[in-house]
């Protein structure tokens, strides 16, 4: 059981929208600094940059940003954390990691390249989400 | 009157007790004397080396600095990007500022403070605060 000691540490509850706040960003400011260990646990590096890996984790944050009740904020910090945490145990395998977080976010057709030029816009919103 | 106020201003160490005692005994004379001849031992090098830190922030390294900003919030060429120019103006959110930080980080090789990052708002802080790390590192 190779757990890491990350994985239980968190206080159950924000008081406010501002300490949501401060502890979304400390766990973006965690997770970029895990970049590097994770790009060589996997053997990322000719596959995406730091950069690019921080972007994503940035996008990932920002799409949820509209949320306002501090519960649903740390329930989504538990889910970020407990990832993280799985791969840096290496509990995630490479093609994981490459068909979540590298090749594209918005259901994994939108940016694979030629094959799907001719495909409607309705046909991308809808693989995108459910709400367009 | 006057010469305790002057005495106050210094930059010495030493200011901490002379002010109180005179303020207590109502008898500035003798003490600003003393105080006066200290200052002018204290006073250049103080000065001198408290100036070199705050001010210095390398060309190049605002440079580097003014990049990722523009690389990060994706600016077109032609907007304008001064040292004092704010992050929230050029249309970067909170989440925008963590990550220009994050990645001010990896391109020197730094860490910074959660505390200080929050203050963090304009281009030359940024600066000052990477001139500032990479120099108590080096």
């Amino acid at each position: 059981m190779a757990f890491t000691l990350r994985s239980v540490k968190v206080p159950p509850n924000s008081a406010s929208l501002e300490e949501a706040r401060h502890r979304v960003f400390n766990f973006f400011r965690t997770a970029c600094r895990s970049i590097p260990s994770i790009i060589g646990i996997y053997n990322l590096d000719d596959v995406v940059t730091v950069s690019q890996l921080r972007s994503t984790i940035a996008s990932e944050i920002r799409k949820n940003s509209y949320l306002t009740n501090p519960k649903v904020i740390d329930m989504l910090l538990f889910k970020g954390t407990e990832e993280l945490n799985n791969i840096l145990e290496h509990a995630k395998q490479r093609h994981h990691l490459i068909g979540q977080y590298v090749v594209g976010n918005h259901g994994l057709v939108q940016d694979l390249g030629t094959k799907d030029q001719g495909i409607s816009s309705f046909l991308k919103d809808f693989y995108k989400s459910n709400y367009f | 009157m006057p010469t305790t106020v002057s005495a106050s201003s210094l930059t010495s160490p030493l200011r901490l007790t002379f002010p109180t005692i005179s303020q207590v005994n109502g008898k500035a004379c003798n003490l600003t004397i003393v105080s006066m001849s200290w200052a002018k031992n204290g006073f250049p090098s103080l000065r001198t080396s408290r100036f070199r830190v705050s001010c210095a922030a390398k060309p190049q390294t605002v440079e580097k600095v003014c990049d990722i900003v523009r690389k990060q919030l994706a600016l077109p060429a032609e907007t304008e990007l001064t040292p004092e120019s704010k992050f929230s103006a050029l249309g970067a959110d909170s989440l925008d500022t963590v990550e220009i930080v994050m990645s001010l980080e990896e391109e020197f090789g730094i860490n910074v403070e959660e505390e200080s990052s929050e203050n963090i708002t304009t281009v030359q802080e940024a600066a000052d605060l990477i001139e500032k790390l990479v120099q108590s590192k080096a």
